[in-house]
């Protein structure tokens, strides 16, 4: 092959290059004449207008056959998933470190948790959603817009609201965390038992807890509020929730805390998803003075 | 290839013949000293003085005795010292290099800097508490797996061919007849050492380098150590200071022919001349194969982009914000994504299959790449001997009765014979019976006639054969008359003749029949026997014979006349003792009977494919040692000269005009000798090959056939040559393609060829050329396969960082589509017929016509690939949209959906999604989109089947292969996607049936447009169209 591989000179390979550039000889740009450069680019620029138009015509009618209240499909969304507030994140898992004897330490927690729970402010929620009983029953069977929600309101969720403690018992020693449940539309937990939540230390002991809807062993979640029937529907729904008032948590140490959601339809068990139908947090609270600022 | 190793290959030629000026040489063009160091011992051990030393001095030498052989426990302590008696396969490169270099290549490089970017971006996430994704230490894994899984299969192709070559040797251990303490003993030729003594008859290969002691009519056939048709004689005398041209020495490997000597061994193993030049030979570095440079061609275009749009969108991440992580990330994904990891494999197998078909028949490939050389083949320079004739002398042409007979030199006997009915041919027949030494050898019964083995000389075996043909049992027949006294053929009288009692008791003459050089005899005779009458020669019938001489003569047929003569009962009764040294008998005025000539027929198949590789566009040259009229005659007789062509000397003989004044140009064809070559400068060669095309080059020496081969190469060509001597080698080696016989070849060719014709056949190489371009076709299809996906698997990288949606399509589900799912469809293009009758183009012009051109990268990635994205996208946007995600509101929400903190992302509902949720969903697109591209590649394999006809003109089902190939696809896809477990191993997801039919019309968008494009290219030949469309 010593034809083929004939060592170039640089100078020789610039001279390539140039012709190739541009060949005075049959006058062609870049290997091709002007001329078939027009037809090559008005070939390439139809055909891209064609394959545009083919996929916007695609997502068009895509989206023509999309049903506007209830998506086509729940695959994923067969459980739902349980969030808390706060949730300060560490590394990998929501970490609730503070210093109840240094405000700053809490102070951006509370904070946060005043504007989660503005939308559920009295005023708010009797102007934009109705007041359902415990026995009434939403329908997303007849679907139209801008159907009214159940209302949540603060005072339901009794200790733990801002009007009875400013900094929800965080000052104190005695912090309130809130469990909510990720909306799936037309999603019902069970028939006969509302779903129930339960907060529990996963080694040592958690202390007290007092749920709020609820009593001292669990806390509640109202059949009023499914099933949700989506966005359009009802644009105003909120979330129920389910505050949990740590009575009296150890201080200075470290606990693994879950809180599960347990009821028909609500699977917590899915090693996949630890999101799924519970939520875990670690939880230390210190009273020491000035000991550990950072948190 | 530098010129130190053309020096390497001339350094025996040279010695030869300029033995003073060799040293200089070397010394002034070997750069590396160890190289030279190498060289200078070749040297010193070519300075053999054994020849020229007395028999007492040589004795005293090796610690040997010229009667009685040496003491057999002394000869197995030079064993041990010296090492066996045998060829040692040349030092091939260590294994570990080899796997080394399978790991090494351009693609596999960038996988490596694939990897390490994954490890890297791995340790820097571990560094940083971010245990929860291994994702980039599997994609890690999985490709330096591709990588070794990928190089272990072409080291497994690769040994596997050379194993073919291993089990050519030491195919049955050769004997040698040696003498120890004064006994004879037959043992293993290996096991000889120097200084032993040995003896040779004819039939045997000289088993070591010997130096003649005692000689009876010894003759070696050096043809394959010199070139030299002609059988040599061997004798003690030294008579040359050159030991390759002195008579006392006999070489390693020749063939002794005929006669007896004694001698002791000088040399042995790769000591020995022959020993020396295979391995001067090896030395030379093999030369890229024309596909290997087409691969790295286009590995590098490949490697190239991957780095360009890699490297272009690092710079766009950086810039849009992502952090230097992510972006090398990116980088890594971008190269994964845009590097074809299953081509190297698929062509690896493609060309095995190809091989596998070759060696079915009688092709066995060394080298896989030479697979697809053979195609391109543009000059064939082929051996005469053996190659394109039979390598058998036979009679076949006979004159008597003042006529020209034709006798059959068909293989099988096949042929039509001649009119046996006159007087005149029994007395021939009688002639050619008796006067002859050749016997067959024993034990051959069932064996047919021109297959047996005979022990004689080449023209006294075509005799014999003849005479068995036409006569019947010779053997019987020399039986009944009994042998009086016989003289064999020497140089100075240049006959032969014997003397029978005759077969009638009651007749008691003596027949004296003769044989030799026809004027000779023609001297001796002074009658002649015309239809069974002896008629007297007058100068009428001299004429006659003279034009039958010349006729014969000219057809480059070796020509022996035959005559006899009944001894009177009188002067020479019964007993009479005829003594050969006194002539006691006449040698003159016989009765003469006839000539018959006889030459080395062409084998029945090359007329053929000599023609087809004509209309294949391949020249094929013929490259001999031979006679220039014998050679002309053959390349005639097979087509390498064509009818009607003529040469220069033609022209003149035929317009009566001196040689000078015929325009060069009318003579399309050309027989330079050996002679006339030597004279020519290299510029005068070349200016003559582009002028003939119809070229035969006759007394070649090994040195000039690497000339011409260097020649044609010059030209552009890409240059087969066949051969099957020692002498050959270098020129083998220096072919883009050697073609070694595998019966009549020597080891040192089989080892400095690239393919093997076990059949020797010329016909073998125009099967290897029809499979040679068919696999280039074919392989340009399965990379055009290949490479289209790169397109849909690069878009969703490009959209996922310039747009922001979830990822569309992961690494690792990515790798499985370029080395699980569609690995047999590319494959199975490997088995598709060609498209149109690809034996009757011309062969492809290796600067132009590439495998991967820009009208194949162009039409693959920015159409058909294209297609392919778009058919990924709406499936993408189609499952995002039925799950709950528009594709408006998917567009810009990479940054929550990849937020791991998020467990509550709102969907287009308004319902909530956690992360882990998402990621399946993600999962889901990646299963949708990976379905869209096997849909699309179905697609594609179905159009790839044909570059210009229709695919319904080719037929769908045509190629069983491929059928079986799409259904395997399918399966895979169905398990992959439907196999518990899946999601969590490797994010395959059981997505729903309908998902499956999305990309369906895209499919048959590109079939469709891909007819129209074929229609466009076969109706408009030549247009703007054919040349940007036309892959």
């Amino acid at each position: 092959m010593a034809t083929f591989n004939e060592k170039k000179t640089c100078s020789q390979r610039m001279e390539n290059f140039g012709r190739f550039l541009w060949n005075p000889d049959t006058s062609e740009f870049m290997g091709r004449t002007f001329a078939k450069w027009v037809y090559i680019s008005l070939y390439y620029a139809a055909f891209y207008v064609i394959m545009i138009g083919i996929f916007a015509l695609s997502i068009y009618s895509l989206m023509k056959t999309m049903n506007p209240f209830v998506p086509d499909y729940q695959d994923e969304l067969k459980s739902p998933g349980v969030t808390m507030r706060p949730d300060p994140y560490g590394d990998e898992v929501i970490e609730l470190f503070y210093n109840k004897a240094e405000n700053s330490t809490y102070l951006p927690l509370v904070t946060s948790l005043c504007d989660f729970l503005s939308v559920y402010n009295k005023t708010v929620q009797e102007k934009m959603n109705a007041n359902c009983s415990d026995n009434t029953r939403m329908s997303c069977a007849n679907p139209k817009e801008n159907s009214k929600s159940c209302q949540f309101t603060t005072d339901m969720l009794g200790n733990c609201s801002w009007e009875h403690d400013h900094t929800f018992g965080y000052k104190s020693g005695t912090p309130c965390l809130f469990i909510k449940m990720n909306r799936i539309i037309n999603f019902v937990p069970g028939n006969k038992t509302v779903p129930l939540v339960n907060c529990s230390a996963e080694h040592g002991d958690l202390g007290d807890v007092h749920y709020y809807p609820g009593n001292d062993t669990y806390g509640t979640i109202g059949f009023q509020y499914f099933p949700y029937c989506g966005k359009k529907m009802q644009p105003n729904y909120t979330n129920p929730l389910v505050a949990v008032k740590l009575l009296n948590p150890p201080l200075n140490k470290e606990l693994s805390v879950v809180c599960k959601v347990s009821g028909h339809g609500i699977t917590s068990d899915n090693p996949h998803d630890p999101y799924e139908g519970k939520v875990s947090f670690k939880l230390k609270i210190e009273d020491k003075p000035g000991s550990s600022s950072a948190n | 290839m530098g010129k130190k190793e053309q020096y390497d290959m001339y350094a025996v030629e040279m010695e030869r013949e300029e033995d003073g000026g060799m040293d200089v040489k070397i010394k002034k063009k070997s750069k590396g000293s160890k190289k030279q160091e190498k060289l200078e011992s070749m040297k010193k051990e070519m300075d053999i003085n054994d020849h020229e030393i007395t028999i007492e001095e040589l004795e005293q030498k090796y610690n040997t005795n010229v009667t009685k052989g040496m003491k057999a426990t002394f000869a197995a302590e030079i064993l041990i010292r010296d090492g066996p008696n045998e060829l040692k396969p040349p030092k091939g490169t260590p294994e570990y290099v080899k796997f080394a270099r399978q790991l090494a290549g351009g693609l596999q490089c960038l996988m490596w800097v694939a990897a390490v970017i994954c490890l890297i971006a791995f340790g820097i996430e571990c560094a940083q508490g971010d245990l929860t994704s291994a994702d980039n230490l599997y994609l890690a894994i999985t490709l330096i797996a591709v990588v070794v899984v990928t190089g272990c299969f072409g080291y497994y192709q690769e040994f596997k061919s050379t194993n073919i070559i291993a089990s050519f040797k030491n195919l049955v251990p050769q004997q040698a007849t040696v003498l120890r303490d004064g006994e004879k003993f037959q043992i293993n030729a290996n096991q000889l050492v120097v200084g032993d003594l040995v003896e040779i008859k004819g039939g045997d290969r000289v088993p070591a380098d010997i130096r003649i002691i005692t000689s009876q009519g010894c003759k070696v056939d050096n043809s394959s150590l010199t070139g030299e048709s002609e059988p040599q004689t061997r004798s003690p005398e030294y008579t040359h200071e050159s030991p390759l041209e002195t008579r006392n020495i006999a070489f390693f490997s020749t063939m002794c022919l005929e006669g007896t000597a004694t001698g002791v061994i000088i040399n042995t193993g790769d000591r020995t001349i022959i020993g020396r030049i295979a391995s001067l030979a090896s030395g030379v570095g093999n030369e890229k194969t024309p596909i290997a440079i087409e691969i790295e061609h286009f590995v590098d275009i490949i490697a190239g982009l991957a780095i360009f749009f890699g490297a272009t969108f690092f710079v766009v991440a950086m810039v849009i914000g992502y952090p230097f992580l992510r972006a090398m990330v990116f980088f890594m994904a971008i190269v994964v994504a845009y590097v074809p990891e299953g081509l190297l494999a698929t062509v690896t197998v493609c060309l095995s299959l190809t091989a596998k078909r070759l060696a079915r028949k009688n092709c066995v490939v060394k080298n896989l790449e030479a697979v697809e050389t053979l195609g391109s083949t543009s000059v064939i320079c082929s051996d005469k001997t053996g190659t394109l004739t039979q390598n058998r002398m036979t009679v076949s042409h006979l004159w008597f009765d003042n006529q020209i007979h034709s006798a059959d030199t068909t293989e099988d006997q096949s042929g039509q014979s001649f009119d046996q009915t006159s007087d005149t041919w029994r007395a021939l027949s009688k002639v050619t019976s008796l006067c002859n030494r050749a016997c067959f050898k024993s034990g051959q019964d069932g064996v047919p006639i021109p297959k047996r083995i005979v022990i004689g000389d080449a023209s006294e075996t075509a005799l014999l054969k003849f005479s068995e043909l036409t006569v019947g049992n010779v053997m019987e027949y020399r039986d009944r008359f009994k042998k009086a006294t016989e003289l064999p053929f020497n140089s100075t009288n240049k006959f032969q003749l014997s003397i029978h009692e005759l077969q009638d008791p009651l007749d008691l003459r003596y027949l004296l029949v003769m044989k030799g050089a026809p004027e000779r005899i023609l001297e001796r005779c002074s009658t002649i026997m015309i239809k069974g009458q002896e008629l007297p020669l007058d100068e009428q019938w001299k004429e006659a014979f003279q034009t039958a001489y010349m006729d014969l003569g000219g057809l480059g047929e070796r020509v022996l006349g035959f005559c006899h003569l009944y001894l009177n009962e009188k002067e020479y009764p019964r007993g009479f003792s005829f003594d050969t040294e006194e002539m006691n008998f006449p040698t003159s005025g016989l009765c003469f009977a006839g000539l018959i000539s006889m030459i080395d027929p062409p084998r029945a198949t090359v007329p053929d494919a000599v023609m087809k590789c004509r209309t294949a566009g391949i020249r094929v040259i013929m490259v001999t040692g031979d006679h220039p009229i014998t050679a002309k005659a053959i390349a005639a007789s097979v087509g390498i000269i064509s009818e009607g062509s003529e040469t220069v000397e033609d022209i003149a003989a035929r317009l009566r005009i001196p040689v000078e004044q015929v325009n060069k140009r009318d003579a399309r064809a050309c027989v330079i000798n050996g002679g006339q070559l030597k004279d020519m400068t290299s510029e005068e060669l070349v200016e003559a090959l582009k002028l003939h095309p119809e070229m035969v080059f006759a007394r070649t020496s090994p040195q000039q056939k690497l000339i011409i081969v260097e020649s044609c190469q010059k030209l552009g060509a890409i240059v087969a040559v066949t051969g099957d001597g020692v002498n050959d080698s270098p020129a083998l080696k220096k072919a883009d393609i050697g073609v070694a016989m595998g019966i009549a070849g020597s080891d040192a060719a089989k080892n400095a060829a690239d393919m093997i014709l076990l059949d020797d056949n010329f016909a073998s190489i125009v099967t290897g050329v029809e499979q040679g371009r068919l696999i280039f076709d074919n392989l340009k299809k399965s990379i055009a396969y290949t490479l289209t996906k790169n397109i849909p698997e690069l878009a969703p990288y490009l959209i996922y960082i310039t747009a922001s949606v979830p990822l569309p399509l992961g690494c690792i589900t990515i790798l499985f589509i370029e080395l699980c799912t569609d690995i047999f469809p590319s494959v199975s293009l490997a088995y598709e017929r060609a498209e149109s009758d690809i034996m009757h183009l011309k062969p492809r012009n290796p600067r132009r016509d590439r495998l991967v051109n820009e009208a194949l990268a162009v039409y693959s990635y920015f159409q058909v690939g294209i297609i392919q994205s778009f058919a990924g996208f709406v499936d993408y946007f189609t499952v995002m949209a039925q799950e709950g995600w528009f594709p408006a509101y998917v567009l810009g929400l990479r940054s929550h959906w990849e937020n791991q903190h998020l467990q509550d992302l709102e969907d287009s509902y308004g319902q909530q999604w956690t992360f882990s949720q998402r990621l399946y969903q993600q999962y889901n697109c990646y299963t949708v989109f990976f379905i869209s591209i096997e849909v699309c590649q179905i697609a594609d394999v179905l159009i790839r089947k044909t570059r210009r006809l229709s695919v319904f003109q080719q037929g769908f089902f045509r190629n069983k292969v491929l059928v079986i190939a799409i259904v395997f696809q399918l399966c895979l896809g169905n398990f992959l996607c439907y196999c518990p477990g899946m999601p969590n191993v490797f994010n395959f997801m059981p997505i729903r049936f309908q998902w499956w039919l999305v990309p369906v019309p895209f499919g048959i968008l590109i079939f469709v447009y891909d007819e129209i494009r074929k229609l466009g290219v076969r109706r408009n030949p030549g247009s703007w169209y054919d040349k940007e469309l036309y892959y």
